[in-house]
C-alpha cells in the first residue's frame, strides 16, 4: 500500500489546520453559510437532513488495519458508532457535529486518510477493481496507476474549479468489476507487446443524463498517459457547459460534440502541449509507486485439508464460502467479500464494533490488507484457505457473514431520503423489503447472479441505471413513487437499463420485483442462464409485463 | 439547500427551520424567537410576522443555518407537500440504524 511521505503528511495536516481555522471562523458567526458552504465542501462536508455529513476518501477503496480502526474509532467517538460505504469506496459519517471535525480530520491524517476532493467540482476519489493485486483474471495491479492519477489530481491547480465534479475508473482485469463505462474517464490497462497502456473511455456516467463512455483512444502509453488525461481535462475545463449546471458533466461535452469532434480536440490540445508542459513521468517514478503494491509474501502451505474438511463439516460455511470467495491469482488464496448486506439492514453501513473485527482479521490473517467495494461491501482480498473458516466464525458472530455476494439481496442503496437533502424518496426500505421477499438463501443461490439497485432521486448514487433491476424513487405531489428499469449493467457489457413504465408506490415494489423474478425463473433455459441472460435473450416485454400484472 | 421548496402563501400558517451550526441538529423557532431541537415547540407564524421572523433568523447566522419556511397546521404540526422530508428531518431517519439495525 502506498505510504505517505514528508509531502504528502504536511499537506494534509497543513489542510486540517487551515479548515480548523475555517469552522472557527464559522462557528463564531465571522463566516456566513454561503461563504462557508464552499469551504466544507472542498473538505467533505455536506449539510444533509438533519445533520452534517463527512466523506472520507479511501483512494481506490484501499484501507489497512490501521486505516479501518481509525475510521471505526471516529464512528465510535464522534459519530453514532456506524459509518456508511458508498459506491465510490468512500465513507460518510451521518452525525459528525461541525464543531469536532476539525478534529475528526486530525484523527484521520494521523492513518493517512483525508477528506480533500470528496466533495466539489474537482478530480474526486480514483476508484478501482476491490480484487485489485488478488484478482486471476487481472493483466496487472491496476493501483498503482490509480496511485499515480491520485498524486497528479490532488490540488492540481488548473483542475480546481472544472464545470462539474469528475470521476475516474480504472480497471485491469478482463472482468470490468470498476464501472469503468459510467465514469467521466474510464481506464482499461492493456498490453502491446512489452509496453503497458491505456484504453481510454470518456463521457460515462449516470445521474439525470445517464451515457455511456466513448471509447476515445484505443491504446495510450504508459510514459504518456497523464499528458493525454491532462488534455482531455483542459477541453472539458474550457468547453464544458458552465452555463447549466445540469450540462456541465463532460458526458454532454462528448455527446453534443460526437466522439469523433471531441477526440480530435483532446488530440489536438494534445499534439499543442509544449515540451516543457509535459508531465514527466519517468519508469523510475512508476518503478517506484509499484514497489509500495508489491504482492505480500504469500504463504507457501496451500492448507486445502483444512478448507475442505471445515466445508464438509458446516454447511453454512459451506454456503457463505460458495458464495461469497473470489478465485485469486495465489494458490492456496481466495478474496472474502465481507457482506454489508444483512437481511433487513441498510447497505454499506458497518458499526464501529464491525469494523474493527474486519481491521483485526485482515491483520492477522489477511496481510493487512482491506478494500472498500463500489458495490458497498468490505473485502479481504488476500486470505490462505486454511483461514476462511477461522474468518467466517468471527464474521457471522459479528453479523456480517450474510452468504449474498452478487446475489438478488447484496443491493446497492443510497441513503435516500432517509439522511439525504437531494432525495426525493426512500431507499433503505424499500430494499429492506426487497430482502425480506428473498431472504431465503438456497431460493437466493436458485436465482444466481441479480443485480438490484436502489436511487432514492435522480442524481443517481444508488447506480439504479446500470443494475439488473433498477429502482428510482421520485416524488409525485409529496407521495413517494419507485420507478423501474430493466436490463441495466456495469460490466465490460455495460448498458443502460429501460424504463419499465409507470412509477409504483412503495408497498407495491417488492412483489413487482418478486413477478420479474419468477418470470425470469420461468422463462430461463437453464440455471446457468443468468437473469440479464435471459433479458437479453428474450427482449423486455415479458418482464415489463411481469411488472404490472395483479393476482 | 434542498432543491424542492415550496413558496407558502403569505397566509399559510409556517414554522422556521434551520440547522444548529455547530452540531448540525435540526432546530425550530420556538414562540419567544428561541430555538428548539423539539418540533413540538415549534411556533406558527404568517404573514409579515412570518417574514420578520425569517428575517431575525438570517441575522442569527453563527447560531443557525439555512433558515427556511415549513409548511405547518395552525398548531404548529407538519403538514403539506413536504411532510415526509420534514417529518424525517424532525424525528430521523424510518429505519433502525447502528447497532440497534
Amino acid at each position: 500500500m502506498y505510504r505517505y511521505d514528508e509531502f504528502d503528511a504536511r499537506l494534509v495536516k497543513d489542510r486540517v489546520d487551515q479548515f480548523r481555522g475555517q469552522v472557527n471562523r464559522r462557528l463564531s458567526g465571522e463566516l456566513l453559510e454561503d461563504e462557508f458552504k464552499p469551504l466544507r465542501l472542498q473538505n467533505g462536508v455536506y449539510l444533509q437532513l438533519h445533520a452534517y455529513m463527512l466523506r472520507v476518501a479511501i483512494p481506490y477503496g484501499q484501507l489497512n488495519g490501521a486505516k479501518l480502526r481509525g475510521l471505526a474509532e471516529v464512528a465510535r467517538d464522534y459519530d453514532r458508532g456506524y459509518g456508511h460505504f458508498t459506491t465510490r469506496q468512500n465513507i460518510q459519517y451521518n452525525w459528525v457535529a461541525l464543531k469536532d471535525i476539525p478534529d475528526v480530520l486530525e484523527k484521520l491524517a494521523g492513518v493517512e486518510l483525508h477528506a480533500i476532493q470528496t466533495s466539489g467540482n474537482c478530480i474526486r476519489n480514483v476508484t478501482s477493481d476491490h480484487f485489485a493485486g488478488a484478482a486471476f483474471d487481472e493483466l496487472m495491479d491496476p493501483r498503482p496507476w490509480c496511485e499515480i492519477i491520485r498524486q497528479w489530481s490532488t490540488f492540481h491547480p488548473e483542475f480546481a474549479f472544472l464545470p462539474r465534479k469528475f470521476k475516474i475508473a480504472v480497471t485491469a482485469a478482463e472482468h470490468d468489476r470498476a464501472a469503468i463505462a459510467v465514469h467521466d474517464i474510464g481506464l482499461r490497462i492493456l498490453k502491446r507487446g512489452d509496453v503497458v497502456g491505456f484504453e481510454v473511455h470518456v463521457g460515462g456516467g449516470q445521474g439525470r443524463t445517464p451515457h455511456l463512455a466513448a471509447l476515445v483512444k484505443d491504446f495510450v502509453p504508459e510514459a504518456e498517459l497523464l499528458d493525454y488525461l491532462e488534455a482531455i481535462m483542459r477541453v472539458y475545463n474550457r468547453y464544458g457547459r458552465r452555463d447549466n449546471k445540469y450540462k456541465a458533466r463532460i458526458k454532454i461535452l462528448v455527446n453534443e460534440l460526437g466522439t469523433e469532434e471531441f477526440t480530435a480536440q483532446v488530440d489536438a490540445e494534445y499534439a499543442a502541449q509544449k515540451g516543457h508542459e509535459k508531465i514527466d513521468l519517468p519508469q523510475a517514478e512508476i518503478d517506484r509507486i509499484n514497489a509500495y503494491f508489491a504482492p505480500p509474501a504469500f504463504d507457501a502451505d496451500t492448507g486445502s485439508e483444512t478448507f475442505e474438511a471445515a466445508k464438509a463439516a458446516d454447511p453454512a460455511f459451506a454456503e457463505w464460502a460458495e458464495v461469497n470467495l473470489h478465485k485469486h491469482k495465489q494458490a492456496g488464496h481466495a478474496s472474502v467479500t465481507v457482506s454489508l448486506k444483512p437481511i433487513g439492514g441498510a447497505a454499506g453501513d458497518a458499526t464501529d464494533a464491525q469494523m474493527l473485527v474486519v481491521a483485526d482479521l485482515a491483520e492477522r490473517y489477511g496481510y493487512d490488507d482491506i478494500r472498500v467495494s463500489h458495490a458497498q461491501n468490505l473485502v479481504l482480498p488476500h486470505v490462505p484457505v486454511k483461514h476462511l473458516y477461522a474468518i467466517w466464525q468471527a464474521l457471522d458472530a459479528a453479523g456480517i457473514a450474510t452468504a449474498n455476494e452478487s446475489l438478488i439481496t447484496d443491493l446497492i442503496v443510497c441513503p435516500g431520503l432517509d439522511y439525504c437533502n437531494l432525495a426525493n424518496a426512500r431507499s433503505i426500505p424499500v430494499g429492506q423489503a426487497l430482502q425480506k421477499v428473498f431472504a431465503d438463501p438456497k431460493y437466493q443461490r436458485e436465482i444466481g447472479r441479480l443485480h438490484i439497485n436502489i436511487s432514492g432521486c435522480i442524481n443517481a448514487c444508488g447506480h439504479h441505471h446500470v443494475g439488473h433491476i433498477g429502482i428510482l424513487g421520485v416524488d409525485r405531489k409529496g407521495e413517494e413513487f419507485y420507478q423501474i428499469s430493466l436490463g441495466g449493467r456495469a460490466d465490460e457489457k455495460a448498458a443502460i437499463g429501460d424504463i419499465a413504465g409507470p412509477a409504483l408506490k412503495g408497498e407495491d415494489v417488492p412483489q413487482a420485483v418478486k413477478r420479474i423474478v419468477d418470470t425470469y425463473m420461468a422463462l430461463r433455459t437453464s440455471p446457468d442462464e443468468l437473469f440479464i441472460d435471459t433479458l437479453a435473450r428474450t427482449g423486455a416485454e415479458p418482464f415489463k409485463e411481469a411488472v404490472y400484472a395483479t393476482a | 439547500m434542498t432543491s424542492v421548496r415550496p413558496k407558502l402563501k403569505p397566509e399559510t400558517p409556517k414554522a422556521i427551520t434551520a440547522w444548529e451550526t455547530a452540531t448540525g441538529r435540526s432546530v425550530w423557532m420556538t414562540q419567544v424567537g428561541t430555538w428548539s431541537d423539539d418540533v413540538r415547540k415549534a411556533a406558527a407564524f404568517t404573514g409579515e410576522i412570518a417574514e420578520a421572523r425569517l428575517a431575525e433568523a438570517f441575522k442569527q447566522e453563527g447560531q443557525v443555518t439555512d433558515p427556511y419556511f415549513m409548511e405547518v397546521t395552525e398548531t404548529g404540526g407538519i403538514t403539506g407537500r413536504e411532510t415526509i422530508r420534514e417529518t424525517i428531518r424532525a424525528t430521523g431517519p424510518t429505519v433502525a440504524y447502528g447497532a440497534s439495525a
